[in-house]
């Protein structure tokens, strides 16, 4: 590693992440890392009771009842159980136009399959009252469900949630949200957002550890499970029966994960959202003002938030990256996992250069990258 | 609203609630009225679908666990 990095892909993965965090896995790991709701001895019970803290904790922070958080391997994992289980009957799905593969994997797959069909509707650069109109467009008697991002993984744009949950609810429709760029970010009531389903990652705005997801699910709201196993209760039965979250729980939970995230949700609890989402806007605006007066630098969308997306003339977005990293500056590069994203935005068939901050980036940061920039576009110009 | 817990018998009941995630549910419902009571696994001869948890509290407030589990709409398989 250089000796000076500059971290600035907290859409991938948050780093650093907060002390708390690294020292509760670290402890777990070490002194009591049990199997939660495997048996009854001490180190077992322990870690239950752990995990139902977390389970707690979540549960405020998005307002859904405790026994409905429902811990996954990450979103991805988490959005498959979702999507897979609403459509187990087959119907018709809509999607965003800003999805990650994430939703736009599974749901190809399935109409591959002829499970189910699904069809896009446009939400980039579109008011809540277009968006809403295109959903009411494209649904059909078959629709069961809509399914979307709440923030696009390639830059800060943000879906009218509150809407698309409104016209949801009022449309007999399931609505699952996909919150791996919005959660600690901004905000999210799961009631007042009528959100049937929330996936939301624990390593990214919530400083977790990688390897954890949790599908969030309302009152009443129950898929069938798509993923079968063990899972400590009812062990004489061939189901897994119907109790949350263990039905949807096959196989041993990530306890150092979880653990983890309890830490790092008093992290963002002790900064509160607000300020995050504060100052996310005030490194956006910084960033976006000093690249914007580096010549050659085209900048995709002015959405202020946590991620930012650019390219640099004359250089492949891949090329930016490797002469980034050469300074220490880590940035994402290409698609982003998001072919959907990038068609919307228009970008160039090299893709783009995603920057996303976190909690621990500073302004001098952003000013060694538009340093990196700068030069970039000088020694191009020279040539 | 506390349950008086002056005469308390001393002897254990217990209330199987399938998943330890439930049980300490029941566990927090009941400490916020002032019941004790411990999460167990539940003795495998007296359930018939194998491993399951639960809480344990004294006898004597049967009456009032049953009333608080059921406003908080946490499901009681059988009471043991």
């Amino acid at each position: 590693m250089k000796n000076k990095t500059v971290y600035l892909d907290n859409a991938a993965t948050t780093f650093p992440k907060p002390s708390a965090v690294t020292d509760a896995v670290y402890e777990c790991i070490k002194n009591y890392c049990g199997n939660p709701s495997r048996g009854s001895n001490p180190l077992a019970m322990l870690c239950a009771q752990k995990v139902f803290e977390c389970r707690e904790t979540l549960s405020n922070m998005f307002a859904c009842p405790t026994e409905n958080v429902i811990f996954t391997y990450n979103t991805t994992y988490a959005l498959n159980m979702a999507i897979k289980g609403i459509m187990q009957d087959g119907g018709h799905i809509l999607i965003s136009d800003l999805e990650h593969n994430a939703v736009l994997r599974p749901v190809a797959s399935l109409q591959r399959d002829g499970c189910v069909e699904y069809d896009t509707f446009e939400a980039y650069a579109q008011t809540p009252e277009q968006i809403i109109s295109d959903i009411d467009r494209k649904k059909r008697p078959d629709t069961r469900a809509v399914c979307c991002t709440h923030i696009s993984n390639i830059c800060s744009y943000t879906l009218p949630i509150k809407e698309i949950g409104k016209y949801c609810r009022d449309n007999n429709l399931i609505f699952i949200c996909d919150g791996a760029q919005s959660a600690g970010h901004i905000p999210i009531n799961m009631q007042d957002c009528n959100i049937d389903i929330l996936c939301i990652p624990f390593h990214k705005g919530l400083y977790g550890p990688q390897g954890g997801g949790a599908m969030l699910l309302s009152e009443g709201v129950s898929p069938p499970t798509i993923i079968q196993g063990g899972n400590g209760v009812n062990s004489l039965e061939y189901f897994m029966g119907d109790t949350h979250p263990e039905k949807y729980e096959a196989g041993t939970l990530n306890t150092p994960a979880i653990i983890g995230l309890c830490e790092g949700l008093k992290f963002v609890n002790t900064q509160s959202i607000s300020e995050i989402q504060k100052h996310d806007k005030e490194l956006f605006s910084y960033t976006l003002s000093a690249l914007s007066n580096i010549r050659g630098v085209k900048i995709y969308d002015h959405t202020p938030g946590s991620t930012l997306l650019f390219n640099v003339e004359g250089f492949s977005s891949d090329e930016v990256g490797e002469i980034l990293g050469c300074d220490g500056i880590c940035v994402r590069t290409g698609f982003h996992c998001s072919p959907l994203s990038h068609k919307a935005l228009r970008t160039p068939s090299h893709g783009a250069v995603r920057v996303s901050f976190g909690s621990f980036n500073t302004i001098s940061h952003i000013d060694f990258l538009c340093s990196a920039a700068e030069r970039m576009c000088l020694r191009k110009r020279r040539i | 609203m506390t349950y008086p817990s002056s005469s308390l018998s001393g002897r254990s009941c217990s209330a199987s609630l399938g998943s330890t995630t439930l049980a300490m549910k029941a566990q927090r419902a009941l400490s916020a009225h002032a019941i004790n009571a411990s999460v167990i696994k539940i003795n495998s001869s007296k359930t018939r679908k194998g491993c399951a948890y639960g809480i344990s509290f004294d006898c004597d407030q049967t009456a009032n666990v049953k009333t608080i589990l059921a406003k908080e709409n946490i499901p009681v398989r059988e009471f043991l």
